[in-house]
């Protein structure tokens, strides 16, 4: 009975339960960091939310992705990430920059909403001198952060804001036992959503299961892609990707009582497939089941 | 499709009056009703709380850009790449800005195929806040490795025209010119 009322209230909401679009969304820009100094790092981060609020395709609620490099513990008691110029920034640093990206998206603001997300990566953790408790509190910080933006745009009543967390999670970069500590960790401190904007690189493109790069298993990108708070962002730059990322979907459907999902794509310019073509790619193989999130690194 | 917003809403609404332990449904793209996994709920309903305009109509504080520059230098395996393995499987990089310009080249082969050298050329311009990515491919020349650049503060003013020299993995030279973002032989 629950069950039907339920899906009935569905029915009746708004702009519910329409047939599924077959258009993939307009892009929105996501980001490098690159920085030599703190105060550039905000600078920059400013002139990105500006950048992104004032080019924002439509009225609805859009992912503003930074990347400020691969996670890292700094000392025994700081966490934060090297960039990608190899500046360490700790986490304050980092917070810093985003309430400055939060800046300049209000400043900029023309319609919309934003989900300011701090994104790093699984690179090297381990040859960092990483453990993995390390790596669980990396998460746990990089969630905790992203808590005390949220703050920050609450009380400056930037009420077109959000924020959340994100990896890039690559099979290549490090191991499975490390990188699903950074999962773990945000679910841990627990605000924060934890998009994958990774890869299931060397996994299999057919069947629901396989090994993939670095001892990995679809089983465990599945688990950094879905588990607890983790959502799926995933880049798809060729249709391999796409194929893989459909192998870790059925993986999951089988081995778990709910249904994974896609919350949108992470394209690129200059690969394989034109951003369009990447979203469009894995809905027809995940019908209705990729949310209208695509996020373009270089568009 | 059912946007994420409205179907969190959708959940978020139904959540307050469902009893506990029901999996709360939640249409992803107008499929069947996919059940949006509990530990994700909350979160996943903030999302629909979001305005679509400020309560705050005051523009924040601008702090003043004063750009520092990156002096060029080589980025090694212990520098973070940004580029995914399956766009590219780096071997090693070069970086420079000038404080308003920023321009990153990562050498290597192509993810999906390692026969094909690759550049991947990460350009910023950090007044605008605006980013391109290019991808050069050199055919079959198997890993690319930047073999020098310009280094130091005079490399700082060479972002846009810089020649990048790069070896291949059988040894041959070849050059990469930012200007044109054309490969020749070296």
């Amino acid at each position: 009975m629950r069950a039907v009322a339920v899906a009935t209230a569905l029915a009746a909401a708004p702009g519910c339960c329409s047939a599924a679009a077959a258009a993939a969304p307009a892009p929105v820009s996501a980001w490098y960091m690159y920085g030599s100094s703190a105060s550039d790092l905000k600078s920059y981060a400013y002139a990105h939310g500006c950048d992104f609020a004032s080019g924002q395709p439509e009225t609805s609620l859009r992912i503003l992705l930074l990347d400020f490099g691969a996670a890292r513990k700094l000392s025994s008691s700081t966490w934060g990430a090297v960039d990608f110029s190899n500046t360490m920034f700790s986490n304050a640093d980092i917070l810093a920059a985003l309430k400055r990206a939060a800046d300049g998206y209000h400043d900029c603001h023309v319609r919309g909403a934003v989900d300011i997300v701090y994104g790093n990566s699984n690179y090297h953790l381990s040859d960092s001198g990483m453990s993995t408790t390390d790596a669980w509190y990396a998460g746990y910080h990089q969630s905790e952060r992203s808590e005390d933006l949220h703050e920050y745009q609450s009380s400056h009543g930037y009420d077109s804001q959000t924020s959340d967390a994100a990896a890039d999670m690559e099979p290549s970069w490090d191991g499975r036992s490390m990188t699903k500590q950074l999962v773990n960790g945000d679910q841990g401190q627990g605000w924060a959503l934890y998009y994958d904007y990774g890869s299931a690189d060397g996994c299999p493109q057919s069947g629901n299961d396989g090994a993939c790069n670095n001892g990995w298993s679809v089983s465990d990108v599945g688990y950094v892609s879905f588990h607890g708070l983790a959502l799926p962002l995933p880049e798809i730059y060729y249709t391999a990707n796409a194929n893989q990322w459909t192998v870790v979907r059925r993986w999951w459907d089988a081995n778990h009582g709910d249904d994974y999902f896609f919350e949108g794509v992470t394209a690129s310019t200059g690969v394989g497939l034109t951003p369009a073509a990447a979203w469009n790619t894995l809905n027809s193989l995940n019908a209705g089941l990729v949310d209208s999130e695509l996020v373009c690194i270089g568009c | 499709m059912l946007s994420r917003k409205v179907g969190a809403a959708a959940v978020a609404a139904l959540a307050l009056g469902a009893a506990g332990g029901l999996a709360v449904a939640a249409a992803v793209g107008g499929s069947p009703n996919v059940p949006v996994p509990p530990d994700k709920g909350a979160a996943l309903g903030r999302l629909a709380s979001v305005a679509t305009t400020d309560s705050n109509t005051e523009p924040a504080s601008t702090a003043s850009f004063e750009p520092q520059p990156i002096p060029g230098r080589m980025l090694g395996p212990e520098v973070p790449v940004p580029v995914s393995p399956s766009m590219l499987d780096a071997q090693n990089g070069w970086l420079a800005s000038d404080g308003k310009s920023l321009v990153a080249v990562y050498a290597g082969a192509a993810g999906n195929d390692p026969s094909v050298g690759r550049v991947v050329i990460v350009r910023q311009d950090l007044v605008a806040g605006r980013q391109t990515v290019q991808t050069v491919d050199a055919a079959e020349t198997g890993n690319l490795t930047i073999a020098s650049a310009p280094l130091g503060t005079s490399a700082e003013t060479l972002v846009q025209t810089a020649t990048i020299r790069l070896r291949t993995a059988d040894g041959r030279a070849l050059t990469l010119d930012l200007a044109t973002d054309g490969l020749g032989s070296g």
